[in-house]
């Protein structure tokens, strides 16, 4: 089969923490000519619904994404989840578990923070607060600058947010990839060599994960990634060989927040590209999920 | 320019660290860059990330300074193999150390109890001591036991690398403290020279000693009669290539002992060839460059020249497996023509023909040379002869000694297995009855012979004449009980070999058994 020439399967929008808007960004990869993209936001679904709407005939092929942030008690890591509907139950079940463990965790903090360091906002901008998609860190840290407890959003987050302590849930591995496959998709490892995008995972440790993960149905490697050396590159599709499973490349592009541009994964001619990435793109194609 | 880079990266501040560097390259794309990683603590993969795009921006970036924590993980990444990252160099002063010893590249110091430092002379040695890893690496994988360095450090304008050595003490300085250990000394330098010697090298991983020999005799073409400077090179060219190992430099500075086991160090004159090139290094390590004035060997090795002396004759003798007076001169005059073309070379270079000293050491050596060339024609010779003791408790030794041959010749194990079922009964038939109830030396020969492979083991002794073929075959097909005892050794023997033939020659029983590989 003829593969695209170039893919970017791994970018965010303003749905999670991009600067660009789903229409911005389809813009984008029609500029840079990639062929095949997919929108990959942090815990949301809603830019590939945005996309799916706007999009017309001529435009790149799509497939749907999301990158999942989980954790259990042997680490943390972003899975993500490709070509799945995004109608079905079973993947905005994950969306609203997420939702449900941020949304009490925001409250959490802001019950602590109100406790021990006597903050307080105004209600329309609680509430405000709590209507955002994805309410965390930062934005408690506008909200402190804004009312006079702190200098500056860093300021805050240092030595206030950051000294509030307490213990939250969060999405595990499991519960991610089983609601991806439910929805006809495909999980896959998000930076695999970075865990959950901080963190140093290689050999014994790298393998000790994959043995985990496969159990519970992991299917693919972000083996090529925008932050991986040649050598890492290597490992990850070693690791992918020995597993059997699909390959697929990704910038993380964020629009301005960092310094990637869109369609740098690493990735070359499709002539070298390894046998996972062709099953990958083979296997959606066949199952008609790209060409929505 | 030079960014510095400080504390830590990681997804706390690495937007941060990234805005603050391209603020700083704004407008200088592409110019050269070299971020400073001394006050770097720690860096986490989202800063390996900043620093693979600024890379992006300026593709001859390097990073310098850069502390062991930082360089282990910018090794593991592999950020080491796509850009230059030098490490931050350990100050270590040798000020007051003791000299533990010294090669044509260096200078070991023990700093403490359980560490030495090898300073190279070359100021700018930062690629000598990556060779010398390797080779070090290499030697260590082929199963030579030696030390790897781990840490490369300053040491005053020069560079070091430094090793850990436990305990350990040259065998220079055991000969020079205790010369009753003398015997010991040989056998252990011997079995490990056989060891390196009977290493066989892939090919291309290590330099051709041939051809440094080759370049010395050429040199020599100026300073000999026509007829001796071309005898010289042709005898050079004329040694077959070698793919085993040969360390170089062997001599007792460079061979340690440490908690019992006996390490071979200085590995940067590793490589391959013909065993003649390594006996003549060591020749002019015990005998020749002190042999115009004997006081040098002291200074250098601690001991004096006669100890040197006895230590070179008995390894050579151990080396080639025979007490015999003739053999182990033939093959030391081989040694002596290597020896003195390279001190000749290096003196004319170092001292040259204008002084008094570099003269007269140079006219000594060009005399022994031109009266070794008028009667010497090869090179080569073969270690194939053992010559012990015919008893029991030397079985081993024979073993070893025939083992060491069929390695070579990549005899497969299954038939390395019956030739020593072979060898040991005969050996052992030899040491109860050829002398009894006296005692007598054997000879064991082995020679490969290639197209086909066929190896030949040779037994000599001055026992009574016994030709164990004359016996008959025992009948096998008899239960256990009621077989004779004995012959069945000699039977398996012929079973074994594809040719056993016995031959008594002046007074002297010569068994020979061949088998085609």
């Amino acid at each position: 089969m003829a593969f695209p020439r170039t893919i970017d399967l791994h970018m965010h929008t303003t749905v999670s923490d991009g600067t660009d808007t789903p229409e911005a960004i389809l813009a984008r990869v029609k500029e840079a000519g990639i062929a095949l993209f997919s929108v990959t936001d942090h815990d949301d679904i809603k830019g590939c619904q945005i996309i799916r709407s706007i999009r017309t005939p001529g435009d790149p092929d799509f497939l749907t994404g999301v990158e999942f942030s989980c954790r259990d008690e042997a680490g943390k890591y972003h899975i993500l989840g490709y070509g799945y509907d995004p109608e079905a139950e079973a993947i905005r079940q994950v969306v609203e578990l997420g939702h449900s463990y941020r949304m009490n965790k925001v409250r959490g903090r802001l019950a602590l923070l109100s406790e021990q360091f006597g903050v307080s906002f105004p209600e329309e901008e609680l509430r405000a607060l709590l209507a955002l998609d994805n309410p965390g860190k930062p934005h408690i840290g506008n909200l402190m600058v804004k009312y006079g407890y702190a200098r500056t959003k860093e300021d805050a987050i240092k030595e206030y947010i950051d000294r509030v302590r307490f213990r939250s849930e969060y999405v595990r591995p499991e519960e991610a990839i089983r609601g991806i496959l439910r929805a006809g998709g495909i999980p896959v490892l998000a930076h695999p060599a970075y865990g959950n995008g901080d963190q140093l995972i290689l050999g014994d440790e790298m393998d000790a994960r994959l043995r985990r993960l496969t159990d519970f149905g992991l299917q693919g490697l972000e083996a090529f990634y925008s932050g991986f050396t040649p050598r890492l590159i290597r490992d990850m599709l070693s690791f992918a060989e020995r597993y059997g499973l699909y390959v697929t490349a990704g910038s993380d592009y964020h629009g301005s927040n960092k310094m990637v541009t869109l369609a740098d994964t690493g990735l070359g001619d499709p002539s070298e590209w390894p046998d996972g990435l062709r099953r990958f793109l083979r296997d959606l194609r066949e199952e008609g999920r790209h060409e929505i | 320019m030079t960014i510095k880079l400080n504390g830590r990266i990681d997804s706390n501040n690495a937007p941060q660290v990234e805005k603050e560097i391209l603020d700083q390259l704004a407008g200088q794309a592409g110019a050269p860059l070299e971020l400073d990683a001394s006050g770097l603590e720690y860096i986490s993969s989202a800063g390996l990330r900043v620093l693979l795009r600024v890379r992006k921006l300026h593709p001859d970036m390097r990073i310098t300074n850069v502390s062991s924590e930082v360089y282990e993980i910018l090794d593991m990444t592999g950020f080491t193999e796509m850009m230059g990252v030098e490490k931050a160099y350990r100050i270590v002063s040798v000020e007051g150390c003791e000299e533990i010893g010294r090669g044509a590249n260096g200078t070991i110091y023990r700093i403490d109890q359980d560490n030495v430092v090898k300073v190279y002379n070359n100021a700018d040695a930062l690629a000598d001591i990556q060779h010398e890893r390797e080779v070090a690496k290499l030697a260590l994988i082929l199963g030579i036991p030696t030390a790897i360095s781990y840490d490369v450090v300053r040491v005053g304008e020069s560079y070091g690398s430094v090793f850990e050595l436990l305990n350990a003490s040259s065998f220079s300085k055991i000969l020079a403290k205790d010369p009753e250990k003398l015997d010991w000394c040989v056998k252990e330098y011997v079995d490990l020279l056989r060891k390196i010697h009977g290493t066989l090298v892939p090919a291309g991983k290590l330099p051709d000693m041939k051809e440094t020999a080759l370049s010395w005799a050429r040199f020599m073409g100026d300073y000999l009669p026509e007829e001796a400077g071309k005898k010289l090179v042709a005898m050079v060219e004329a040694v077959p290539h070698d793919d085993h190992m040969i360390h170089g430099d062997y001599h007792t500075k460079n061979v340690e002992l440490q908690n019992g086991e006996v390490l071979l160090i200085d590995m940067d004159t590793l490589a391959v060839g013909h065993p003649i090139f390594e006996l003549a290094s060591m020749f002019n390590a015990f005998i020749g460059y002190s042999e115009y004035d004997h006081e040098t060997i002291k200074k250098f090795q601690g001991f004096d020249f006669e100890t040197g002396t006895a230590f070179w004759r008995k390894s050579l003798a151990a080396y080639l497996g025979t007490g015999c007076e003739t053999k182990i001169r033939e093959v030391e005059d081989k040694a002596r023509i290597i020896g003195y073309t390279r001190m000749i070379r290096r003196s004319i270079r170092r001292k040259g023909m204008e002084s008094e000293a570099g003269r007269a050491e140079i006219k000594l050596w060009t005399d022994e040379l031109l009266a070794l060339l008028e009667k010497t024609d090869t090179l080569t010779f073969s270690t194939g002869e053992l010559e012990l003791e015919a008893a029991a408790e030397n079985l081993p030794e024979v073993q070893a000694f025939v083992d060491e041959h069929l390695e070579r010749a990549d005899c497969p194990p299954k038939a390395q297995m019956q030739i020593a079922i072979a060898v040991e009964e005969i050996f052992i038939n030899i040491a109860s009855y050829a002398y009894a109830p006296d005692k007598g030396k054997a000879i064991v020969r082995v020679e490969v012979s290639e197209d086909p492979v066929t190896v030949t083991i040779t037994f000599v002794d001055h026992g009574m004449p016994y030709d164990p073929l004359a016996k008959e075959d025992p009948d096998i097909s008899l239960p256990a009980e009621k077989r004779d005892a004995g012959g069945l050794g000699i039977f398996m023997t012929k079973k074994i070999m594809d040719n056993v033939v016995y031959e008594y020659i002046d007074g002297q029983n010569i068994l020979t058994l061949k088998k085609n590989l």
